[in-house]
């Protein structure tokens, strides 16, 4: 039982994590970033790059997988989707070109990273062993910790810095943030770049743990997916829970189901329809149309 | 007689809001009754109940003797009680005759299959039903604009559109959502004719929402006033008028769209 | 005839003539037999990508065909391989099994709009392969293989499809069955979305109240719709299944349902034959860009991303807003 729960908080932390720039990006342009897994891939391959193969000290690869992802995503926003929000009549347009970029994305790290499943040595050995109830090795510890950290960052630079109140004003109203004077475009490339970044920060931290390998893009954008609709979308706190709850459901079916196979995410996909026929808005979410 | 429509103890909560608290009125057949009362004072959400867009806390509306709250906003409209919508609720992108006759949904004879492989009901159909929008827009004065796309129209032809659509179902009761909002006075005076026509020559009862009160005096047969979600008064214009209370509740409060 | 007017007629026919006489004449010239292949795929996904279109049709952006897709291949397969079923009959059973599973996912789901539909339906192509992963039925990993081809079919002795066993050109014969198909199916299409169901479909996809206050059943019409789309899904699939001859957990997967909605959207919403021309355009221009090897994916979605970039509305948008029709 607690290691069922201390494998739930380890998963909860990182699937909040990619679950937050998930619905920072959404909440602020109202694009599903269907190309959020292959960032978050990204950060896994820069942190292999930079840590793995050259040997530069961990957190230094984990910085340069954030400035990598932040820079990617200033730039797909003020190229890419900036003009084609403006350009469109249909706002589902941003979701084909999200889904364009997933697909170029792919291509890349295809191209530079080759299609191996990549792993960096461990950032520390050891494992805690807590009288065979709990046992996790220390590497993992720390990463949930860093998780943990970089979560409650977050809510503070979104509480409390000036950006994080432009981005929360732009995420309620566009129109009325504008009035407000906040630069709209600036701050939807601040946002995006943010959202990217998060992306980034959860591959440079897994990479220690589960390695990186191309196919893992569209798998990590579904499970995102998932936490943002048990959330609701564009809500912080949703994201959180949303991450949580996913995060331990599937701590508790690999554990109670393991002979049955892989059948944990076909029911996790059960419940989340029986919870959405209720309640279609998500846990945090505000009642819509 | 009994009354068509039987409002009973309506109450509609919010959380810890109450927008409507314990209402009762009756309408009668062919008359046109009019809700009215200051901004927020729950007008709206008595008009979604009545057409079952928003299920009540308690309370029931009662139609030919049949409850038709708390159903589902099609089944209402299939009995014949059938709302309008301000103007932003159209079909954009159709026609206005394309929007009428996609109204007339409810008086196919045909099944959805027969007109899948052309029936000669669903032929049938859809000759009558060209017809029957092409004779109800002519009613509402409207044949000029019928192949216009319905985004292209001004805001006082979106309003007869939304008549039109209504009207196009067949009702026995129309609910009239602020049919004079933002109207100046001809316009006004236009559409006050066009529902006393509805209810005269149709024998459509009507119901309507409005906040303009020259208006509201000049058609209706009687009026129901709400106030901050309670039923403050009801009556004939000229006993409203002459209400104190009707009168308190609107000097009193900031909302001054009021001609009186 | 069905109130069609004449230069309509003869499109359908030069259509009809080009891709039943005219593209097996110029394979057959040409030597290019390889085509064959790729013009039977594009036809198929142009069936599934039918269905993705008639649900956008009611305003439901679908990206969980490649779902459907994958539930009619296992349906077909299983039925012709453990129960020994003809594929001609395991066929349409195929297609109504994902009907219903269609209306069992649909009766929560389609409360959802916009991108929370999109979302979920994205979900499910990933459990759907999850779970043929993990059923026995379905082999995992392994999935089945060595699909007979389909056998002839005949009724009351009048042979009607020969034996495909027995044939010495399946490749011309899988493509004519799929072209049939293609066409029965967007036939369906035309006269489903220009009959009284379509006229509701279009008032919902506009406004979803408004149709419910002129009495449209609309939480009725739209499980019919997603049926109907899932069914187009289950055709294509299983069709794709009984030519491959195998099925896979990955058969179908998340980019196969990706890029049914992007075939719906690239050929233009607004017309019935988009989503064709989506199909075709979309499909040999991955087939074209094979020649290029590692970078096919490459150019491929910089092309993606540059025409959405700069023909945001779509290949057709230079005609958009004329209304439904061709």
């Amino acid at each position: 039982m607690e290691q069922i729960l201390a494998n739930g908080v380890y998963l909860g932390s990182q699937y909040a994590m990619i679950a937050l720039g998930l619905t920072l990006i959404f909440a602020l342009m109202n694009v599903l970033n269907f190309a959020h897994g292959q960032m978050y891939v990204i950060g896994g391959f820069v942190t292999y790059t930079i840590y793995g193969q050259w040997g530069v000290p961990f957190v230094l690869a984990l910085v340069m997988s954030c400035v990598t992802l932040a820079i990617l995503g200033a730039l797909i926003e003020k190229f890419l989707f900036a003009p084609v929000i403006k350009g469109s009549a249909r706002e589902e347009s941003t979701m084909l070109l999200a889904a364009g970029i997933a697909f170029f994305l792919d291509a890349v790290i295809l191209l530079v990273f080759g299609e191996k499943q990549r792993g960096v040595p461990k950032i520390v050995d050891g494992v805690f062993n807590w009288d065979f109830r709990i046992i996790m090795p220390y590497d993992r510890i720390l990463i949930c910790m860093l998780a943990i950290l970089s979560i409650v960052a977050f809510i503070g630079l979104m509480q409390y810095t000036k950006t994080g109140r432009a981005l929360r004003a732009l995420a309620q109203d566009r129109t009325a943030a504008q009035l407000m004077g906040v630069n709209v475009d600036r701050y939807s490339m601040i946002g995006f770049a943010l959202g990217a970044m998060l992306a980034g920060l959860v591959g440079g931290l897994l990479v220690t743990i589960t390695g990186v390998n191309l196919g893992m893009g569209g798998p990590t954008s579904i499970k995102a997916f998932m936490m943002v609709m048990i959330g609701g979308a564009g809500v912080i706190s949703g994201a959180i829970w949303g991450g949580i709850i996913l995060g331990f459901m599937e701590a508790i079916g690999l554990a109670l189901l393991y002979q049955y196979g892989d059948i944990t995410y076909l029911l996790i996909f059960v419940s989340l329809m029986i919870f959405l026929a209720i309640r279609p808005q998500g846990l945090m979410g505000k009642p819509w149309g | 007689m009994s009354p068509l429509i039987q409002v009973k103890n309506v109450t509609k909560k919010y959380g810890g809001l109450t927008a409507n608290n314990d209402i009762s009125f009756d309408v009668s057949e062919n008359e046109i009754l009019s809700v009215i009362g200051p901004n927020g004072a729950g007008k709206s959400t008595l008009f979604k109940m009545i057409s079952s867009f928003t299920p009540t806390t308690s309370g029931e509306v009662i139609y030919r003797g049949e409850r038709i709250s708390n159903l589902k906003p099609h089944i209402v409209a299939r009995k014949g009680v059938v709302r309008t919508f301000q103007e932003t609720t159209i079909f954009k992108s159709m026609t206005v005759r394309e929007s009428v006759v996609v109204a007339q949904h409810l008086r196919a004879k045909a099944s959805l299959a027969g007109y899948f492989w052309g029936s000669k009901t669903a032929q049938e159909d859809v000759s009558a039903f060209g017809k029957y929008a092409d004779e109800l827009l002519e009613f509402l004065g409207m044949s000029e604009i019928s192949n216009e796309q319905a985004s292209n129209l001004p805001q006082g032809s979106l309003r007869a559109l939304g008549i039109a659509i209504g009207l196009a179902t067949d009702p026995k009761v129309l609910l009239l959502d602020e049919p004079f909002a933002g109207m100046n006075h001809d316009e006004t005076m236009n559409m006050v004719n066009l529902v006393r026509s509805v209810r005269d020559e149709r024998g459509v009862t009507v119901m309507l929402v409005e906040h303009d009160m020259p208006a509201v005096m000049n058609i209706s047969d009687r009026i129901v006033v709400l106030n901050f979600g309670e039923k403050i008064a009801e009556g004939t214009p000229s006993e409203i008028q002459n209400n104190e209370k009707v009168i308190e509740a609107y000097l009193g409060s900031v909302d001054d769209e009021i001609g009186m | 005839m069905l109130g069609f007017s004449s230069k309509q007629l003869i499109g359908v026919g030069v259509f009809l003539f080009v891709i039943f006489i005219g593209v097996p004449l110029v394979i057959g010239a040409t030597g290019r037999w390889d085509f064959f292949f790729t013009l039977t795929s594009v036809a198929l996904l142009a069936i599934a990508s039918a269905g993705v279109w008639l649900t956008f049709y009611i305003g439901r952006i679908n990206i969980g065909q490649g779902a459907f897709a994958l539930i009619g291949a296992y349906v077909s397969a299983i039925l012709v391989v453990k129960a020994g079923w003809s594929f001609w009959i395991s066929l349409p059973a195929a297609g109504l099994f994902a009907a219903v599973v269609a209306v069992l996912i649909g009766l929560p789901i389609l409360r959802l709009r916009g991108v929370y539909f999109a979302m979920i339906t994205l979900v499910l192509t990933q459990v759907v392969t999850l779970t043929a992963l993990a059923l026995p039925i379905t082999n995992g990993a392994k999935g089945i293989s060595n699909i007979p081809l389909p056998s002839g079919l005949s009724i009351f002795g009048i042979p009607l499809i020969p034996d495909f066993g027995s044939m010495e050109n399946t490749k011309l014969a899988f493509y004519l069955t799929a072209c049939v198909l293609m066409v029965v199916t967007y036939a369906a299409l035309y006269r489903l979305v220009n009959s009284r169901l379509g006229h509701l479909c279009r008032s919902m996809q506009q406004n979803e109240e408004l149709a419910s206050s002129i009495g449209v059943n609309i939480a009725y019409i739209r499980i019919v719709i997603f049926a109907i789309s899932s069914f187009f899904g289950g055709i294509g699939g299983a069709m794709f299944g009984s030519i491959a001859q195998s099925v896979y957990p990955s058969t179908f997967v998340v980019a196969d349902s990706v890029n049914f909605m992007l075939n719906c959207f690239l050929g233009g919403l607004g017309y019935v034959f988009g989503p064709m021309l989506g199909t075709l355009v979309l499909y040999f221009g991955w087939d074209l860009l094979f020649e290029i090897g590692k970078y096919q994916m490459l150019v491929y979605s910089m092309i993606l991303i540059a025409v959405i970039r700069f023909l945001p509305n779509g290949l057709l948008s230079v005609r958009f807003g004329k209304g439904d029709k061709k």
